[in-house]
């Protein structure tokens, strides 16, 4: 935390406010290359809003954010996609109209120029490539079904499966197990895993279970800002985390 | 190319149907009937190019006509000069500037006494200017309705300025009593079988180019920021970059059916980019399915078709009016992927039923994984 | 200063008429999003009511107001039952869809009717002109004014202080909670249509004396009032006055001083501008994205 210049990302007090409304507010937070990091925190504590921050989709009003060093915050969200960062929507966002193989396909955008794209077809390295991830998230038998006909916790797997078609140095997971059952919670676990160290991974989430069976490092969020650091005992014993808590049943419950 | 079979399929259609068109001439031997025929063929192009723009990229131009019209002007001022002398004035000053007393050739006709020049500017201008507007929009991320009605708004300010710089352009009566289009020493008559050709041809190539471009990943992109635009934004691609192409693809298409439609009327009028046409351009992609390149331009040939056969008739042709409204609403609400929609749903039932007696095809995942590494 | 105030008066008199003919539009999209390109051929059909009460039944323009509002008003109700209803989810295809309507209109009345143009008399007792500060205008004209500013504020009143109004306000904010407090939307919205037809077609009998009366005269209409609410913002019933006011004398000023037709060219420029930088139109406050 306090070698922010080693941090393969750091928002240095940034903040952002709609209207009147202060959603995030002198955030201070560092990232390091090939981290896990769970970010945790009551509703409205700003997670989200954060990683639109980063991501370009909200734009800062204060502050900085640095990302490899070289500050991304003034980037256009294609240009910030393109420096290397994915980012999975709350609300799973895949191209319900194309099939399973086109989204795969266009998920895998090292190529982003109109010229170089209009005369490409698809050839054999990309679709080895495609059917690779497809296994990865169990959907080889759906390749060629349209997205619309997924089921909810399978649209979940396929934009998880177009962002590491993007492969971005650092991804940005917005609940990713949201409407999952139990047992699809379980396999995504895993596969959080599995990409430790390869992806530099930011996953908001507010299943605890699943915080528990991912994390290394949490931070948790409170009210636009930060407010504690630590491992999952660290921050569950805090004072100050408990009583952010307070009224919404305790941090596992939250 | 992906060539699976439904790929193949479509593909083997497309080429039927320019196969089709070509034909024509040697089963038709009336040179009035062929004029219609080459008119429709043209409406055809115009529709490809809206579906498109609307049908794969989402973007409802409401004003595809404008651009049609500037194609069309581009023919019509080079055949305009190259009628001298019979229908220019003193100093090859085309007639209609004669008696508004222009007395000097504006620049920006001078070059049109190039064939090459105009066939050129037929594609580009039209082209140039969608960039343009497209840039002035999708830069600053308009969509959908508000797209739609900026278009339509452009379109009328061209045509305000067309009718009102009749100096220049000829006014409400637009340009007329043109040269024969002739190029390479090929000389094209509007009622022959030679003009049938050029049009047919050049429908064929625009048709198998647009299925190239939506078939390459770049028409995949297209579609998949019709269905969700800031997704695909945030993996890096430049949406309105993308956007910008299709629209001016889709506007240079509509350019060169312009400047076919003024070699086979003999005449450019600002007719030609008015709202009525460009929201026929509308119903027949819409009646023939948007998401259909072939479905568009089947749908410009049913529709023109039909109407062209009542019109003999003025009853039958306001009837007929009243009746295409009403179908166009029952497509709109309950066809939203018109008829090209309906036979591939038709297709799928078919194919569903015979396809439920052969065992399905087994994945072949064993060799994926062997790629794969360190993921799995 | 008669150049100035007969220039004003114009101006106005253009603003009254946009207004008039806009108010039905601004309530229908405002309200259910949709935008209804039918609206001109809604005005159309009003002042085609107006010709033919006249005509058959020797009803002076004045009687015929009422009627002709129920009228439209029920064929309003009725478009919005058997088509609109089906499309509130896919606003370009309503676009499509009322432009259809508009298309059968047009040939339904140039079947019935006959193409050629038909004349509304006047009420007898407003013929005769006014003078203001040296300049002239005809009462008709005032009266048209009048009326305009009336029906805004009666429309302003039933959104503000009625019950119908507070429904209305709770749905443009968020129809599925307002539906889950048990207000009838697709009711609401039926209404709203209704009342915008009614509108258009009063608008159409009051311009009809003034402007000659064919089955193509809503095209025109249809523009320019989408110009007023696309300037005046959506959700802003004051938006719509302003903007008609400052569309009216603009185009009255632009008239003046060049000609009509670059007037309308300049004026359609300008909106195309402002709806690249401004979508949310000009009087409208800026909400959180």
């Amino acid at each position: 935390m306090n070698s922010e210049s080693n941090s393969q990302l750091a928002l240095c007090d940034v903040s952002v406010s709609f209207g009147g409304f202060v959603a995030v507010s002198g955030l201070d937070l560092a990232v390091d290359r090939g981290e896990l990091r769970c970010l945790i925190g009551p509703n409205g504590a700003g997670k989200t809003t954060a990683l639109d921050l980063i991501c370009g989709k909200t734009r800062v009003s204060g502050g900085e954010i640095r990302f490899e060093g070289r500050p991304i915050h003034e980037l256009k969200e294609y240009e910030i996609a393109r420096a290397g960062i994915g980012r999975k929507f709350q609300v799973p966002s895949v191209f319900r109209e194309l099939t399973v193989r086109e989204n795969l396909q266009i998920g895998r955008s090292h190529h982003t120029g109109v010229f170089a794209n209009l005369v490409r077809f698809g050839g054999s390295t990309d679709d080895n490539e495609v059917e690779r991830l497809a296994e990865l998230v169990g959907l080889s038998d759906a390749l060629e079904m349209a997205a619309a006909h997924l089921s909810h916790g399978q649209t979940q797997w396929l934009e998880i499966a177009l962002i590491l078609a993007q492969d971005p140095a650092l991804i940005l997971m917005d609940e990713p197990t949201a409407g999952m059952t139990g047992q699809e919670t379980h396999k995504t676990a895993e596969l959080f895993n599995r990409l430790r160290g390869q992806h530099t991974l930011i996953v908001v989430e507010h299943d605890m279970g699943f915080v528990r069976d991912i994390a290394e490092t949490i931070s948790v969020m409170h009210q636009g800002k930060l407010l504690a650091e630590g491992t999952l005992d660290e921050v569950s014993s805090d004072q100050r985390v408990r009583e952010a808590y307070l009224g919404s049943g305790g941090i596992g419950h939250a | 190319m992906n060539l699976t079979g439904k790929s193949a399929q479509q593909t083997l259609l497309y080429g039927a149907f320019c196969v089709a068109i070509l034909l024509v001439p040697l089963f038709l031997d009336d040179a009035f009937l062929l004029n219609k025929y080459s008119r429709y063929l043209v409406f055809a192009m115009l529709a490809v190019a809206l579906s498109l723009s609307w049908g794969y990229a989402g973007i409802l131009n409401l004003g595809q006509a404008t651009t049609f019209g500037l194609g069309s002007y581009c023919m019509a001022m080079a055949l305009k000069l190259g009628t001298v002398p019979v229908h220019t004035g003193s100093d090859g000053l085309p007639d209609f500037m004669v008696w508004n007393n222009v007395t000097e050739l504006p620049w920006f006709w001078a070059p049109f006494h190039s064939m090459a020049f105009a066939l050129m500017a037929g594609i580009l201008v039209p082209a140039a200017f969608a960039a343009l507007l497209g840039w002035f929009m999708f830069r600053g991320r308009i969509t959908g309705v508000y797209a739609a009605i900026i278009t339509l708004a452009a379109m009328v300010v061209v045509n305000l300025v067309i009718i009102d710089q009749q100096r220049f352009t000829g006014g409400f009566n637009g340009i007329t009593d043109l040269a024969q289009f002739e190029v390479a020493g090929l000389a094209f008559d509007a009622y022959s079988s030679s003009t049938y050709y050029l049009v047919a041809f050049c429908l064929s190539a625009v048709l198998l180019l647009s299925l190239a471009i939506t078939r390459s990943k770049t028409g995949m992109i297209l579609q998949a920021i019709r269905d969700q635009e800031d997704r695909v934004r945030f993996f890096g691609y430049d949406v309105a970059l993308y956007k910008i192409f299709v629209f001016a693809v889709s506007a240079g298409i509509a350019g060169l059916a312009g400047m076919l439609y003024t070699i086979v009327m003999e005449f450019a009028s600002p007719t030609f980019l008015g709202v009525p046409l460009s929201l026929s351009v509308v119903i027949w992609v819409a009646v023939g399915g948007r998401q259909s390149l072939l479905g568009a331009a089947i749908g410009a040939l049913i529709v023109t078709g039909v109407q062209g056969a009542l019109s003999e008739s003025e009853t039958f042709l306001e009837s007929w009016m009243l009746i295409m409204g009403g179908l166009f609403v029952l497509v709109v609400l309950f066809l939203p992927k018109g008829i090209a929609g309906a036979f591939e749903m038709l297709a799928a039932l078919f194919l569903r039923r015979s396809a439920a007696k052969v065992p399905s095809v087994s994945q072949p995942a064993g060799e994926a994984i062997t790629h794969g590494e360190g993921a799995s | 200063m008669e150049l100035v105030v007969s220039q004003l008066l114009t101006g106005l008199s253009i603003a009254s008429i946009l207004m008039l003919v806009a108010l039905g539009l601004a309530v229908i999209y405002g309200v259910t999003g949709v935008i209804n390109l039918a609206h001109g051929e809604f005005v159309m059909l009003g002042a085609y009511c107006a010709w033919f009460l006249q005509t058959e039944f020797g009803l002076g323009l004045i009687a015929s107001l009422v009627p002709i509002f129920i009228v439209l008003a029920l064929f309003g109700w009725i478009i919005e039952a058997l088509v609109i209803r089906h499309l509130y989810n896919r606003p370009l295809d309503t676009i499509l869809a009322t432009w259809g309507i508009g298309v059968m209109a047009q040939q339904a009345v140039r079947l019935m009717a006959g193409g050629e143009l038909r004349y509304v008399e006047m009420p007898a007792a407003l013929s005769s002109s006014v003078n203001i500060f040296g300049a002239t205008e005809s009462a008709y004209r005032l009266f048209i004014l009048g009326l305009a500013l009336s029906l805004f504020a009666l429309t302003w009143y039933i959104y503000r202080h009625t019950a119908f109004g507070l429904k209305l306000r709770a749905i443009t904010q968020n129809r599925d909670i307002a539906s889950s407090f048990g207000i009838n939307s697709g009711r609401v919205y039926r209404a709203t249509f209704a009342y915008g037809a009614g509108i258009a077609g009063l608008a159409g009998a009051l311009v009809s004396p003034l402007k000659s009366v064919s089955p193509e005269m809503g095209t025109t209409y249809v523009v320019d009032a989408f110009m007023v609410v696309v300037l005046g913002g959506t959700q802003s019933l004051f938006g719509t006055v302003a903007s008609s006011g400052i569309l009216g004398e603009l185009s009255g000023f632009l008239a003046f001083h060049s000609n009509d037709t670059i007037a309308k060219a300049l004026v359609l420029l300008a909106i195309v501008i402002l709806i690249r930088f401004r979508p949310q139109g000009l009087f409208a406050a800026r909400v959180r994205t």
